[in-house]
Order: C-alpha cells, then structure tokens, then sequence
C-alpha cells in the first residue's frame, strides 16, 4: 500500500506530466480554460495514482473522456496502454450501472406498494432516522464519482478512499501554489 | 486502576506507533482500552458458555488496532482501513504489515469478497455467537450507540446479564435473514467508525445521519478546495514568467536549502540538466515534452534563462532530494 508520501510524489509525477501536454497544444490560454487544464490534469494524475484500488478513480476518467474536449487530452495523460484497460473498465461501469438502475426500478415498484400498506400513524424514529440516513447518503453518492452505482458499504468503502486522495490533491496543490507565491514575491522584491 | 492497567499494557506495544500516528491515536487507544478490559470480563464465560474453540476466541480477543473492521470485512476492505492508520501516522510501514497478516485467519472464516447474505450463512452458526460478543464489546466500545438498531437490541439486555444477551439473540439467530442484515450492518458500522476516525470532529458525534452530514461537508470542503487551488495556480501564472529569471538567479540555492525542504519546486527544474539527472532517476520523462516548455502554464522557464545558471544542477539535484524525502 501507498505511503502518503508516495502517493504524493505519483500524483505530482503524473500530474506535472499532464501539465506539459496540456499546454502543448494552445499557446495562448484563457485564465479558465487554464484553471479547467489545470484541475482536470490533477484529477486525471490523481485517479491514475491510485488506479488498481479505486473504483471512483475509474469513474471520474470515464467521466471526463466522455466528453469530447477532453477526451483527447485524457487518453494522452494515460498513455497508450493504460487507455486500452480504461476504455474496458469505462465498458466495465456503464455495464454494471445499468444493471444496478435496472434493480432499483423494480425495488422502488416494489417498495411503493410496501408503504402503501403501512401508512404508519406514529411516526417512529427509526424510520424518521433511516430516511435522513437515506438522504444523505444520496447527496454522498452524486459527491463521490461513480457513486451511483454503489452499494451502501462500497460507497464507504470508496469514500474513504477518495477523502485520502482529495487531501493528497489539496496538499501537494497548495505546497506548489505556496511555492509559486513565494517565488513571485521574492521575484518582485529582488 | 485495571482499565488503566490494561491501557499501559496495550500501548506499550504500539507506543511506538502512538508517536507517529499522534493525537488519532487516543480514540483508538480508548477504544483499545475497552476492547481489552472487556474480552477478559466476558471472555472466559462466554467461551465456557458456548464452547468456542479457543484459538477463535483468542483471535476475537486479540483483534488489531483496528478493532472489528478486519472480522467482518472482505481483505480489500481492509487496506483502507491500513492506509489510514499509516496516512494519519505519516508513512507507519509495520502498521501495514500487521494488520493484513491478522487478517488472514479471520478471512478464512467468511468466504473472502462475498458480501451477499448467503455468506452470513457458514459463520451463522459459530458466527452468531460470535456476533453477539462482538455486538456486546462493540456496545462497550462505543458506549453511547452510534447506530441506534444495533444499541437498542444490546442495551435492554445489555452488560448486566451475557447470558440473557446470548438467549435473545439465539432466538432471532435462527432466522436467516435477520443474521445477514446483522452482518452487513456490522460491516457498515465498521467502515462508518473509520470514517468517523478519519474526518476530523466527527468523533463526538453519534447517529449515522450527523456523521454522514460531516463526511458530507468534508467532501465538499475538499473538492472546493481543489477548485480553489487550482485557479489560484492559474492565475499565477503571467507573473512567473517575467519573474523568474531575476529570481532564478538571486535565488537558486538559498530557497532550497532553508525552510522550503518540504516544498516541493518544480520551478527548479532546469531543462538542461534533465539528462543528468535522469541517469540517477529512473523516470520516464519524455524528451518532447521538456521542449514545449514555453507554452507551460505553470512554472518551467524558457529554457536560455536557465542553462546560463551554473547553480542549476544542484537545484535538480536537490528537487529529487526533497521529492525523495
């Protein structure tokens, strides 16, 4: 398993490598476009660092190749190979999520009757507490990448993950934004 | 005091670690503390009662520090649960390494990577009783409940009476169902604790919904921060460009060598000394692409201004010394 200080220097590797070929192919970029390059490259080199044990890594690559921008810039970041394991895996996701949508359907036609018949004139508070749980965990699943199509406990499972690699992504970020600001001061002065 | 006793003893051996992994380490030590104080009580009576064979029991007893996550959960499940000890810790290799062998005897119990109820079903008859320890410690252990189905089935009969506790639960243990949902509910509750553990403040909170909230909010407070960052990396960059040079030059040695050593400065790559410093390091950086360095929106220069720094080998030199630190 990945030290956090190995994972840190993974994640910079890729995405420093990502920077370069995001700024190949336009010289003059708007401060949005370069924000855009910028986080995607991260993301993309974060999702990539931990690739064999995440399954919201693989989402958010699939994510961001499918639109048509991008696309191009994703599958350069990866690298030949690897883009032909994404492309199976992004199969792989959209396979698996159309199953899982398919079941809930028929559990919520299921599950529409049950209340139906209960129809409870107490409300108890396990019930009260198990929808807030509910709600919540909704909101989780559209944060997380490829959240939807998880099961409760994968999704904790992949949360976990993700608040790790999202606090490896912050630091080394803000240690490079730290540096630049202190370079431009001292650029300034001296 | 013999919790305090216990707690001593327990910490002696990850004392070690207790450095490293700091101030999580007290929710995890009081968590120690209990599981240790409470097995003996319960322990012997509860083996004596339903005749567990030892060697389970001593496994149950002498669970890792990471208390109940490894019993109930797959082996991959289990190197989130590693990781976090050792990111929290800064980088703890023997953590690692311990946990995943205790792993292994516990797995071979439950079919490895099988969630599904069936599974329930092979430990149900040993694993019930199991179970129930495990629901009783787990309630010592948390004391006030986290998940309030599984507290209110502890508490009513609860410390006093084990052997009233191991009655009711063999009553509902017989339905297949209800010991599958009681399983997967464990499994969740475990990785519910290690997220709690791992968001800060989350600790003092009990009920899922307020825990989730949090876990909630720190997601989004982390993605808004990436945002943040790496438009504040965007926009800094139109100054570097005029900037550096000067400040390459004033600069080079003394910024790595004070207090930026955990910085990371990628604005002292020079272009030129890349093929030095490749022979040192086994990377694959593509020749092309340190070419096209002038459109980078980040931080390499153009390349005249640096080959004409004779101080720019020891800067590459020293960006893979920190990056190795």
């Amino acid at each position: 398993m990945h030290s956090p200080s190995q994972l840190k220097r993974d994640f910079l590797k890729q995405w420093l490598k990502g920077l370069q070929m995001c700024s190949y192919p336009k010289k003059e970029m708007s401060i949005l476009e370069r924000k855009k390059a910028i986080k995607l490259s991260a993301d993309v080199a974060m999702a990539s660092a931990r690739n064999a044990t995440s399954c919201w890594g693989l989402a958010l690559i699939a994510n961001a190749s499918k639109e048509g921008n991008d696309k191009c810039l994703v599958e350069h970041l990866l690298g030949q190979e690897s883009e032909r394991g994404k492309m199976a895996s992004t199969f792989q996701l959209a396979i698996l999520h159309k199953k899982l949508r398919s079941k809930k359907i028929i559990k919520k036609s299921c599950s529409v009757r049950r209340v139906k018949k209960l129809t409870p004139r107490m409300v108890l508070a396990s019930s009260v507490a198990k929808r807030l749980v509910k709600n919540r965990t909704k909101v989780l699943k559209s944060l997380v990448p490829g959240g939807e199509s998880m099961d409760e406990f994968s999704l904790i499972k992949e949360t976990l993950d993700y608040i790790v690699s999202l606090r490896v992504q912050v630091d080394v970020m803000r240690c490079l934004a730290n540096a630049s600001d202190l370079l431009n001061c001292k650029g300034v002065h001296g | 005091m013999e919790l305090g006793k216990c707690a001593e003893a327990r910490s002696v051996d990850c004392g070690e670690k207790a450095e490293e992994i700091g101030a999580d380490h007290f929710q995890l030590g009081e968590e120690i503390r209990t599981l240790v104080s409470a097995p003996p009580d319960s322990g012997s009576s509860f083996t004596a009662l339903l005749e567990l064979p030892a060697n389970q029991a001593v496994k149950l007893l002498h669970s890792p520090e990471l208390e109940e996550t490894p019993r109930a959960a797959e082996l991959p499940p289990v190197f989130p649960a590693c990781k976090l000890s050792v990111f929290l810790g800064a980088g703890n290799s023997p953590d690692t390494g311990s946990i995943p062998v205790k792993q292994e005897p516990t797995d071979s119990d439950s079919p490895p990577g099988n969630s599904s109820p069936l599974a329930a079903d092979p430990m149900a008859v040993d694993g019930d009783r199991k179970l129930t320890k495990r629901k009783e410690r787990e309630k010592k252990v948390k004391g006030p409940a986290k998940k309030s189905r599984t507290a209110a089935e502890c508490e009513a009969d609860g410390e006093k009476l084990p052997y009233v506790h191991v009655r009711a639960r063999r009553g509902q243990a017989t339905d297949s169902h209800s010991l599958a949902e009681r399983a997967r509910r464990e499994k969740i509750n475990a990785r519910m604790k290690l997220l709690q553990e791992l968001v800060p403040g989350c600790n003092k909170i009990s009920g899922t919904a307020m825990v989730l909230d949090e876990i909630i909010n720190h997601v989004q407070s982390l993605q808004r921060q990436v945002e943040f960052l790496s438009m504040r990396l965007a926009a800094v960059n139109p100054r570097i460009d005029i900037n550096l040079d000067s400040l390459l030059a004033a600069e080079n040695g003394s910024l790595l060598d004070s207090n930026f050593s955990g910085i990371i400065m990628p604005s002292m790559w020079p272009e030129g000394q890349f093929n030095v410093n490749r022979q040192q390091y086994p990377q694959v950086w593509h020749q092309p692409v340190w070419g096209r360095e002038e459109g980078n929106p980040n931080f390499i220069t153009p390349e005249n201004s640096l080959l004409s720094y004779n101080s720019s080998a020891n800067s590459g030199k020293s960006y893979f010394l920190i990056l190795a630190n």
